[in-house]
């Protein structure tokens, strides 16, 4: 299905409905989802995800009804259902409307490879089947996911507003193991393009056998304080959490969010950039939200001084500003309120992660996190979360011997404030929660971070 | 519930597609239909008001000895043929990447109908009712204003019907309905400082299987004034202090305990390393097998598919086997795992049923069902008064836990100090943390069933890409004895 056919699936929908307020946001997306685990291909998948949203508004009583079927008449049915639904809503005074014809056009996006669109089952098994022989070769076993999604996009309101977009993207993640079950030692490695062509399966495959036999017979250090580089993959993650508690407006409302009431004021280290760019090369994001807004770059921190937050079309009127282009469309994992779409935080000087670990006389190398939480403190934004897939003990600006997962357990924003090198260049890592969501971060060396207990024993 | 005639006709018709190709040697085909409705209010105003329905059918078969999946949302012969066609070149691609064919055991096939018994339809009760019965406690919450900053309740039901035909001459439908419903506060001081309460527990938490007779059950205004005083109150508490403390779990965090260091552990696609891409491995590994020390003698957990209430209950898992209990720790002693067919013939062992998919597009895998602990005897007010020096905690705030499911942390929205038997005072920013099976050894105490209540977890997590399944636990609150406790 193209996008100018979805939305004009769309617009007829609405025409056929005759609802003077409403809006419709439908996706389709066509996923191949080859999962692979112990050198087995045992989930290989070709997935449909159809989703159509309506909304519509009497008299500032909003309503929403959702189906999967993608028709002219099953979207005109979720209209007149959520429209027989709307009178029982009590009134929402801050209701500004849906998005009108003349609301600003979002910048064109490329952001569809034809390759990618066109994988087929026997495309993926002959680009994993390198990928197997490298791994069983090192004598590790094979898991991780290739996952090529084309997906369509569309919006109409009844205020003639319509956008649509097409996009393709391919993943690919692997994890060399020493045993299965996931004791014993772990590389890892990921790559994301909106071309299947310019993944580097490769690489990343010698980089998670790397790490793999690496970090054979793991030893094993006590709770402390410790020097620490995080790789790019384990800042993302702890990035993506600040978002989560604090980055969008219904957190900033609520009083949860470590922003409220510092707005203009330093936060964390002045050398701290995170912004919402969806626009930038690191972004997968559709080019609008689910209102048809066109999303746009928001600064959110900026030189360690809290920026704003992201904003939808309600919590936008509610705060006296325009939508950033941050409505949130629906997850089963999301809450309701806006949110960043395409988080990137700013590089610093470090030519390499070598060189930031040459910096470090005693510490630690930590290339991912698990399980992340950054519900303990929302306000100072302390997290927990586990150490995965590479943890190495540095000595001497060196990496010397593997270390078992450790609990770290920090406020995010203090601990940037004892960061002291970052580099340049940016690992995308596209996020498990949301189409198109991603975050853009460097590897960072942290000074003194709070490792809450040491390895685990059964 | 009988599915209806369209459905069976076009999942007989894929089904017959399927046994056309001489080399697919298993086919599952399944039609799911999903209406659900969330409602919530928030300070005072609607905040998402929604209704859904999602329905499509899935085939998942092996071919050439390895596995396809597939599906469709289009309900037509044309489409489920289609899906068919796709699910059979999956599996004979993916052949070319298999060392071994794919060990499936043959049983019979299974004939039936299973539904939720339920009181009150929850999708006949008029909107109206529905909002007034979140509108009157969220305002209650809010009443007096500051320091309470924001408040909030919600609710949500879904009713699912599904049919699963084999080629094994399985034949089930179902229909299960569940929901739920709950209520928060957040408190902020005027040093900035934040506190969330929830009720009935940690937000998420809340699902039945059952009608609309849940709302009057949970009985969200007759709390919300104790609620609201909570959280307020934590807002002058002392942060928990550093320690090592007997620490007593109340029935909803037990239930999160049970969760993330029993369930998922035990869940055997983990232990032989197929969730590493998402959710980890566990350190439950089969050689442990009737010899590890899960826990005390006291500790024993069953997966429990018939639990009346529990979300985890069906008539049949999504491999057609039928609903049964069945321990996975006996007196402490770690003896089994949640399985399916395929996972649990690798160890020469019978599934346990726990196989369920959490939408028409998704593969079923192993899912936890009611994972529960079963009581003792007891009151908690009784475990209290036995208790010297401890710290009660209940409601979860945070959670974590590593890759193997051996150390967690966990954090709470209320902690009482427990001295000399008696609640003293509340506790702020409260958390414990420990290592699962030391932790679950220093298990002493376990309360009755009269304290033990089933809670269910809406969004569990797992599989890649990413499927949400409701799961439930049977918890009982209980003691662990000399457990790290801190604040955050």
């Amino acid at each position: 299905m193209k996008g100018a056919e979805l939305a004009s699936m769309l617009n007829a929908a609405l025409g056929a409905a005759g609802e003077p307020e409403a809006e419709v946001f439908a996706t389709f997306a066509r996923r191949g989802f080859a999962r692979f685990a112990v050198s087995e291909l045992g989930q290989h998948m070709q997935l449909e995800e159809p989703s159509v949203v309506v909304r519509v508004a009497r008299d500032r009583r909003v309503a929403e009804a959702s189906c999967s079927e993608l028709s002219e008449h099953a979207i005109a049915d979720a209209i007149r259902s959520a429209a027989r639904t709307a009178p029982s809503v009590p009134r929402d005074e801050g209701f500004p409307g849906f998005a009108r014809a003349d609301e600003p056009e979002p910048p064109p996006m490329a952001r569809h490879s034809a390759r990618t669109a066109a994988a087929t089952a026997e495309e993926r098994v002959e680009l994993l089947s390198p990928v197997f022989s490298r791994i069983r070769a090192a004598g590790l076993l094979a898991t991780g996911v290739l996952d090529t999604t084309s997906r369509v996009e569309a919006v109409a309101t009844s205020h003639g507003l319509t956008r649509s977009h097409e996009s393709t993207l391919a993943t690919f993640k692997v994890w060399a193991l020493e045993s299965a079950g996931g004791s014993g030692a772990a590389g890892h490695g990921m790559a994301a393009h909106v071309d299947l062509g310019s993944l580097d399966l490769e690489a990343q495959t010698e980089q998670a056998v790397v790490d793999a036999l690496r970090g054979k017979n793991a030893g094993s250090l006590p709770a402390g304080r410790y020097d620490t580089v995080l790789g790019a993959l384990a800042l993302a993650e702890l990035v993506e959490w600040l978002a989560m508690i604090g980055l969008g407006a219904r957190e900033l409302e609520q009083g949860l969010s470590p922003l409220a009431g510092r707005l203009g004021q330093r936060i964390t280290a002045d050398s701290f950039d995170v912004m919402e760019d969806p626009l930038g090369p690191h972004a997968f994001a559709a080019p609008f939200d689910r209102e048809g807004v066109a999303r746009r770059q928001v600064p959110l921190i900026r030189g360690g001084i809290a920026q704003g937050v992201v904003h939808d079309r309600a919590t936008a009127a509610r705060a006296g500003i325009t939508s950033t282009g941050n409505a949130a469309a629906p997850s089963a994992f999301g809450g309701s309120g806006p949110s960043p779409s395409s988080l990137v935080v700013r590089g610093g000087s470090a030519a390499s992660l070598d060189e930031l670990i040459g910096g470090v006389d005693r510490g630690l190398y930590v290339r991912r996190l698990h399980y992340v939480n950054g519900y303990l403190e929302p306000r100072r934004a302390v997290m927990t979360g586990l150490t995965r897939d590479g943890t190495f003990l540095i000595e001497g600006g060196k990496v010397t011997k593997p270390i078992e997962s450790m609990r770290f357990t920090d406020s995010l924003l203090e601990a940037l404030e004892r960061a002291d090198g970052m580099t340049h260049s940016l690992t995308v890592a596209p996020n498990w929660w949301s189409a198109g969501g991603s975050v853009a971060a460097p590897a960072v060396r942290i000074r003194g971070l709070n490792f809450s207990s040491g390895s685990r024993q059964k | 519930m009988a599915a209806p005639a369209k459905a069976r006709d076009l999942c007989s018709a894929a089904l017959r597609r399927a046994q056309q190709h001489p080399d697919v040697s298993h086919v599952e085909v399944r039609w799911l239909s999903e209406q659900s409705e969330r409602l919530r209010v928030r300070d005072g105003a609607p905040d998402g008001i929604s209704s859904g329905r999602s329905a499509g059918f899935s085939v998942r078969l092996i071919a050439g000895g390895a596995w396809g999946f597939a599906c469709t949302a289009e309900g037509s012969e044309p489409a489920v043929s289609r899906m068919v066609s796709e699910a059979v070149a999956i599996a004979r691609a993916s052949a070319r990447l298999s060392d071994r064919p794919v060990r499936f055991p043959a049983r019979a096939g299974e004939v039936g109908e299973y539904s939720t018994p339920l009181e009150i339809d929850p999708f006949a009760v008029p909107l109206e009712t529905k909002l007034a019965d979140l509108s009157t406690p969220e305002a209650e919450l809010r009443r007096g204003g500051a320091p309470i900053h924001s408040a909030e309740a919600w609710m949500h039901w879904t009713q699912v019907d599904k049919l699963l035909m084999t080629s094994e001459g399985t034949d089930v439908s179902q229909r299960l309905v569940y929901g739920g419903v709950g209520m928060s506060a957040i408190a902020v001081g005027s040093d900035g400082r934040m506190q969330r309460r929830s009720f009935p527990g940690f937000p998420g938490s809340e699902g039945v299987q059952g009608g609309y007779e849940i709302v009057a059950r949970t009985g969200l205004s007759a709390a919300a004034s104790r609620i609201r005083a909570e959280a307020i109150e934590l807002l002058g508490a002392d942060p928990c202090p550093e320690g090592v403390r007997d620490v007593v779990l109340g029935s909803n965090q037990m239930a999160l305990q049970i969760h993330e260091s029993c369930g998922h552990p035990t869940e055997l696609d983990r232990a032989l390393g197929a969730e590493i891409s998402l959710a980890g491995g566990s350190f439950l590994q089969p050689s442990d097998l009737g010899k590890l020390r899960y826990g005390s003698e006291i500790v024993t957990l069953t997966a429990d598919s018939i639990a009346p209430t529990g979300l985890g209950t069906f008539g049949w898992d999504d491999e057609g086997l039928s609903a049964r209990k069945a321990p996975l720790v006996e007196g402490g002693i770690f003896v089994d795992y949640l399985s399916s067919r395929e996972t649990a013939a690798a160890l020469g062992r019978e599934s346990t049923a726990t196989v369920r998919a959490d939408g028409w597009n998704r593969v079923p895998m192993i899912r936890m069902v009611n994972v529960s602990l079963e009581p003792r005897a007891g009151t908690l007010e009784e475990l209290v008064a036995d208790t010297a020096d401890g710290i009660l905690f209940d409601v979860n705030q945070s959670w974590s836990i590593d890759d193997l499911r051996l150390n967690f942390q966990f954090s709470c929205e209320l902690a009482w100090e427990i001295k000399r038997g008696k609640r003293v005072r509340l506790l702020r920013d409260a958390r414990y943390t420990g290592m699962t099976p030391r932790f679950w050894q220093s298990c002493d105490a376990i309360c009755g069933p009269e304290e033990a209540r089933i809670w269910g977890l809406m969004l569990c997590g797992k599989g890649d890409p990413i499927q949400s399944m409701a799961v439930a636990h049977g918890a009982p609150p209980g003691r662990f004895r000399q457990v790290e406790v801190g604040h955050t």
